[in-house]
C-alpha cells in the first residue's frame, strides 16, 4: 500500500518531523499565504503553499487519529480532519469577530500547531524518534 | 511478478489508461458545454458527453471487478464522481440557481469583510436569535469557503462552486466503502458500492449543490460509519469519532445533525442491549423504545424549533390531510411520498429502485446472518435496517402529520440512499459471484478451441452466456443504471439560469461605482448580486431574496419606473445611489419594452453602455442622490 501511493517514504519522513522541519515548513507556508494574501496577490504561491499546508498537516493528523488505517485511508481521513479542523476554527473565529486576511492567517497557524501536537503526542506515545 | 499474470496486468493497464482518457475528454466536454445562458444542463450539454460518461463508468465498472489495487480503484471512483457531481459548476457560471447562491451571498459578507463583529451580520433580537445564527450551518460552511478562498489566494466564487462536488466526490464514497466493509462486504463489494452511492438522484443532486446541507450529508455518512465501529469495539477513539462527526454533521446542519444525534442514540441502545444480558422480551421490548424515542427526535426537534426567533414558519402536528385529501392521494402518499403526485415512470423507477432493492437485501441478509458465519456483521446489518426503517418512518410522519416544515421532507431521501447504496452493493455482489461459481462449475479446463469441440453445445452455450452477462451485461446495466439516475438528478426542467449578462451587469456597477449603492430588482437580479458582491451588504446593497421591501420597491418601479422609489431605496438602506435594473427574458418582451419607455419617459438615465447588456437584453437605470436633496 504504501508503495501504490509513491510517498511512503515522503509520510514516513513528514511524520517523523525531525528536527520540527515539517511542522516549520507548514508554518513558513502559512506566512507565504499570509504575505501573497497582504502585498504579493500572485496566483500561483497560494495553491502552491496550500499544498504543502495541505499535505504536510494531513498526514500529521492521519498519523496521529487514525494510525492504524491503511496508507490511503490515513490520508484521506488526515485531510478530512484538517477540513473539518480548518472550519471549526474558522467558525469560530467568525462567531467571536471576522475572518479577515489577519485572522485567516492566525487559523492557519492554530490548525498547523494543533495538528503537529497531536503527531507529536502520537509519536511520543509510540517511542519514535 | 507470477508470469501467468503478465497480459491480464497489461490489459488492466490498458484499460486503466482509456478510462482516465475517457475521463479527461468527459471533463473537456463539459468545460465545452459552460454557458451563459440556459435553464438546464440537458439543453446545453456535448452531445458527445453522455456516450463518454457511459463508456467511461463501463470501464470502471470492469476495473472494479479486477484484483487492482483497493486505493487505485477508489482514485478512480473518487474522480469519476467528482466530475458526476460538477455539472452545475461547469456548465452555469454561477452555478445552481438559488439554494447555492442564497449561502454564497451571506459567505460573501465574510469574504468581504462587512461581518466585524462576530456572525450574524445583521442585528440579532435575543440571544437566542444569536445563538441559532451560529448554529445554522451557513456559518460553518461560509467560515470554511472563506479560509480556504483567502489560503488559495482565489474569488470565493469558485472555492463555493466546488466545495461540495469536490469533498463530496471524494469522501462520500469513502464513507460508502468503509460501510460496506464494515457489513462485511469484501473489497470488491466496497468499492462498487463506493460508485453506486452516485446512482441514487437524490443524493447526487445534493452532491452537485454548494450548501450546507449537503455538507451535513457527507458528515452524516461518516458518523454512521463510526457507529458501526462502535457497535463492536470499546476504544475511546472511535467513541469520540463518533461523537465528533455527529457534532460537526450538527454545525453543517441541523437536520442531519439531528438524523446523527438520533441515530447515536439508537447506536447506544443496540450497543447496551447487547451488553446486557436480558431476557428476550425486556431486550426487545426496550429496542423498540429506543427505536420509538429516536424516530419521535427529528418531528419533536420541528416543534422546538419554534422556541427560537427565526423567520421560517412555524411546524405543527396536524391531521388535516388525512380529513382533507382523498384515500388514493394518502395511500399514495404513504407508498411514494411526494413521487405519488404524477412523476413519470421512469423517474419515480430510478428514486426507488436502489432502496427497494436495498429493503429486499437487508431481508435476506438479516434472515441468513442468523446462522451463518457472518453472524459478527448481524448487529451491524440490524442497526442499520432499523436506521432505515426510522428514515422511512419519519419521512411519513413529516409527510402526512405536519406542516409549515422549514424545508421539504424529500431531503430525507438522501439519508435513505446513504444506507441503501451498502446494501444494494452487496445484493449485486452476490449476484456476481453466484454467476462466478457457475461459471467455475461449468468451465473448461481451460479455454481453447479444442477444448470447446470436446463440449456439449449446450455447456457451451451457457458459458458463453455466463462470461457475457459477467463482462458486459453487468457493467452495461451498471453504467446504463447510473447514467440514467443523472438525468433525473439533474433537473430538465428549470427557470433561466443567471445569465452571463446579469453577472456583466452586476459586475459592471461594482467596478464603476466607488461610492454605497443600493440595486433594486427582481429575485433573479439579487441570485446575481449575490454572486458578486452578497447579499444586504451595506456598501454594496441587494435586498434579501424574499424580503417584502425589496419586492414592493421593484413593484412600484415596474408598473411606474419613477425617481421617487429610488430616492426611497437610498433612504431605506443609507446610500447615495440607487440602481434599476430589468432583464428581458425574466419580464417577458412586452412588459421590459413598456418599462424601458416609461424610464426614459421619466428622465432616468441608463448607466452602462447606451444598448444595454446582453445585446439589449437587460438595462440599467440610475440616479444619484445630490448633497442637498
Amino acid at each position: 500500500m504504501k508503495r501504490a501511493f509513491g510517498f511512503g517514504t515522503i509520510e514516513k519522513s513528514v511524520v517523523d518531523d525531525k528536527r520540527l522541519l515539517y511542522t516549520i515548513a507548514s508554518y513558513s507556508a502559512v506566512l507565504a499565504i499570509f504575505a501573497n494574501l497582504s502585498s504579493l496577490q500572485s496566483p500561483f504561491i497560494g495553491p502552491m503553499m496550500s499544498i504543502i499546508y495541505f499535505v504536510i498537516n494531513a498526514l500529521f493528523l492521519g498519523n496521529a487519529l487514525f494510525k492504524k488505517e491503511e496508507a490511503f485511508f490515513r490520508f484521506m481521513f488526515g485531510m478530512l480532519s484538517l477540513i473539518l479542523l480548518l472550519g471549526f476554527v474558522g467558525w469560530l473565529t467568525l462567531i467571536i469577530y471576522n475572518l479577515d486576511i489577519a485572522r485567516v492567517t492566525l487559523v492557519l497557524l492554530a490548525v498547523a500547531t494543533l495538528s503537529s501536537l497531536l503527531n507529536m503526542r502520537m509519536k511520543n506515545r509510540n517511542g519514535q524518534k | 511478478m507470477d508470469k501467468s499474470k503478465r497480459p491480464f496486468i497489461n490489459y488492466l493497464r490498458i484499460t486503466e489508461i482509456l478510462y482516465s482518457v475517457l475521463i479527461l475528454f468527459s471533463f473537456s466536454l463539459l468545460l465545452i458545454s459552460r454557458t451563459g445562458e440556459a435553464h438546464t444542463i440537458w439543453e446545453v450539454v456535448n452531445p458527445l458527453f453522455i456516450p463518454a460518461l457511459f463508456a467511461a463508468t463501463f470501464l470502471l465498472v470492469t476495473i472494479m471487478f479486477t484484483s487492482e489495487k483497493v486505493a487505485h480503484k477508489l482514485t478512480f471512483v473518487i474522480i469519476h464522481s467528482i466530475l458526476i457531481h460538477s455539472f452545475f459548476s461547469i456548465i452555469f457560471p454561477a452555478g445552481d440557481m438559488s439554494g447555492q447562491q442564497m449561502v454564497l451571498g451571506r459567505s460573501r459578507l465574510v469574504f468581504d469583510n462587512a461581518v466585524v463583529h462576530g456572525w450574524a451580520p445583521w442585528p440579532a433580537m435575543s440571544i437566542t436569535s444569536r445563538v441559532y445564527e451560529w448554529f445554522r450551518g451557513i456559518t460553518f460552511q461560509a467560515a470554511l469557503s472563506v479560509v480556504l478562498a483567502r489560503m488559495l489566494s482565489i474569488d470565493l466564487l469558485w472555492v463555493h462552486l466546488s466545495l461540495i462536488p469536490v469533498l463530496w466526490g471524494a469522501f462520500v464514497p469513502i464513507a460508502a466503502f468503509l460501510t460496506t466493509k464494515a457489513l462485511g462486504g469484501k473489497e470488491e463489494t466496497a468499492i462498487l458500492s463506493s460508485l453506486l452511492v452516485s446512482a441514487f438522484p437524490y443524493a447526487t443532486y445534493f452532491g452537485a449543490i454548494s450548501v450546507h446541507n449537503s455538507l451535513g450529508f457527507i458528515f452524516f455518512f461518516y458518523s454512521l460509519y463510526f457507529m458501526l465501529r462502535y457497535l463492536d469495539s470499546d476504544d475511546s477513539k472511535t467513541n469520540s469519532l463518533m461523537v465528533a462527526s455527529c457534532f460537526f454533521s450538527f454545525l453543517s446542519h441541523s437536520l442531519t445533525g439531528i438524523m446523527s444525534f438520533s441515530l447515536l442514540l439508537l447506536a447506544l441502545a443496540f450497543k447496551s442491549h447487547r451488553r446486557e444480558k436480558s431476557t428476550r422480551v425486556t431486550a426487545t421490548v426496550f429496542l423498540l423504545i429506543s427505536f420509538v424515542f429516536s424516530a419521535s427526535i427529528l418531528p419533536l426537534s420541528f416543534i422546538y424549533l419554534g422556541l427560537f426567533p427565526i423567520r421560517t414558519g412555524r411546524a405543527v402536528f396536524t391531521l388535516d390531510k388525512l380529513y382533507t385529501l382523498p384515500f388514493e392521494e394518502i395511500v399514495g402518499l404513504f407508498l411514494l411520498g411526494e413521487l405519488a403526485y404524477g412523476f413519470d415512470l421512469k423517474t419515480m423507477l430510478l428514486i426507488v429502485v436502489g432502496p427497494l432493492i436495498a429493503i429486499l437485501s437487508m431481508i435476506y441478509l438479516l434472515y441468513k446472518s442468523k446462522s451463518s458465519p457472518s453472524k459478527k456483521y448481524r448487529i451491524h446489518i440490524l442497526f442499520l435496517s432499523a436506521a432505515f426503517l426510522m428514515i422511512l418512518v419519519d419521512y411519513r410522519i413529516l409527510k402526512l402529520f405536519m406542516e409549515g416544515l422549514p424545508l421539504n421532507e424529500e431531503r430525507l431521501w438522501v439519508f435513505q440512499d446513504f444506507i441503501a447504496a451498502p446494501f444494494v452493493a452487496l445484493a449485486i455482489y452476490a449476484i456476481v459471484s453466484s454467476l462466478r461459481t457457475s461459471l467455475k462449475a461449468l468451465s473448461l479446463p481451460n479455454l481453447s478451441v479444442s477444448s470447446l469441440k470436446v463440449s456439449s453445445k449446450g455447456k457451451i452455450l451457457r458459458v458463453l452466456g455466463l462470461l457475457f452477462t459477467l463482462n458486459v451485461l453487468i457493467p452495461v446495466t451498471m453504467a446504463g443504471w447510473l447514467i440514467a439516475s443523472l438525468s433525473v438528478a439533474y433537473p430538465q426542467v428549470a427557470p433561466l439560469q443567471t445569465t452571463w449578462y446579469e453577472l456583466d451587469a452586476v459586475r459592471y456597477i461594482e467596478a464603476n461605482t466607488h461610492e454605497k449603492y443600493v440595486v433594486i430588482g427582481d429575485v433573479w437580479t439579487i441570485f446575481a448580486g449575490e454572486v458578486i458582491v452578497g447579499v444586504n451588504n451595506p456598501r454594496a446593497y441587494y435586498f434579501l431574496e424574499y424580503n417584502k421591501t425589496g419586492f414592493d420597491l421593484f413593484f412600484n418601479m415596474s408598473q411606474e419606473p419613477s425617481l421617487q422609489w429610488m430616492l426611497r431605496a437610498m433612504t431605506l438602506t443609507d446610500t447615495k445611489i440607487a440602481y434599476f435594473i430589468i432583464t428581458e427574458p425574466r419580464l417577458g418582451t412586452e412588459d421590459f419594452n413598456y418599462i424601458v419607455s416609461k424610464a426614459l419617459q421619466n428622465g432616468l438615465q441608463i448607466y452602462g453602455p447606451p444598448e444595454g447588456f446582453g445585446n439589449g437584453r437587460l438595462y440599467i437605470f440610475y440616479y444619484e442622490k445630490e448633497d442637498n436633496l
